[in-house]
């Protein structure tokens, strides 16, 4: 049996997803919105995502660090410019969190419609 | 931990409109200013060199088809964003506005090159400023969302 979605789940970094698919971790509003962007391409810049997501870098350093910790994100360094920036990119274990919590907010909205 | 109380349809309509709001500014937002009428100069370019019978004509019609690739990968750099082999962001509906209008003034000047030796001019003019004036709009309006 599914557990209802506001139970708590077992410590986000062993496992995040309800077996519907429901993510808490990528639920989260930001975290969400990073995914569907992380989601469409391979990889965005840090400044960049920031950027999109109108947030400051702190924050989105505490979003893609929860990320990373349950091993939905992977961040590469390179040098541009001089510069040293970071790259990040959904791993496929990530992108197949973020499509099953997409998925579970489909059936959600359809259940209630049906 | 944080803890996410249960989800009910109105927030997962509002989660996944997040969704298409984030991917549709990912599309259309971030590219550098000269993008967009350069690739429209490229195109129309090409569209007038493809229509030409002639060697040069042929090497004209590669160089600006490299030219493009070129201004694509330069212009995600800018942008901070790889799209790699991904279906990327931008959606169906868009890509037949930004597309189409453009294939077919490329076709219309084919056509009607057979009949007046300026229409293939005219049509790469047309293109150019279709593609740059549809890409230009549609990234302003991403931007002040």
């Amino acid at each position: 049996m599914t557990a209802p979605h506001g139970t708590r789940h077992a410590p986000l970094r062993a496992r995040s997803a309800d077996e519907d698919g429901f993510d808490d971790l990528i639920h989260a509003p930001v975290r969400l919105r990073a995914c569907a962007a992380l989601d469409s391409v391979r990889e965005i810049e840090f400044g960049a995502l920031q950027t999109l997501l109108d947030i400051s870098k702190s924050a989105l350093s505490k979003h893609v660090s929860a990320l990373a910790d349950a091993g939905y994100v992977t961040q590469r360094r390179a040098v541009r410019d001089t510069r040293q920036r970071v790259w990040l990119r959904l791993t496929p274990a990530g992108r197949a969190a973020y499509r099953g919590h997409v998925a579970a907010l489909h059936r959600i909205v359809g259940r209630a419609d049906a | 931990m944080e803890t996410i109380e249960p989800v009910n349809q109105e927030e997962a309509s509002a989660a996944l409109a997040s969704i298409r709001d984030s991917r549709r500014r990912l599309a259309w937002s971030g590219y550098p200013a000269w993008y967009w009428p350069a690739t429209g100069a490229a195109l129309g370019t090409l569209s007038y060199t493809i229509e030409l019978s002639s060697w040069w004509a042929l090497a004209a019609s590669v160089s600006v088809a490299a030219a493009l690739v070129t201004v694509a990968l330069a212009a995600g750099r800018a942008r901070g964003v790889c799209e790699g082999w991904a279906a990327g962001a931008v959606k169906q509906r868009d890509r037949i506005v930004l597309y189409v209008p453009a294939a077919v003034v490329m076709l219309a000047g084919a056509a009607a090159s057979k009949v007046a030796s300026w229409t293939p001019i005219a049509a790469a003019v047309l293109l150019f400023a279709l593609f740059a004036g549809t890409g230009l709009t549609l990234s302003a309006r991403a931007a002040r969302r």
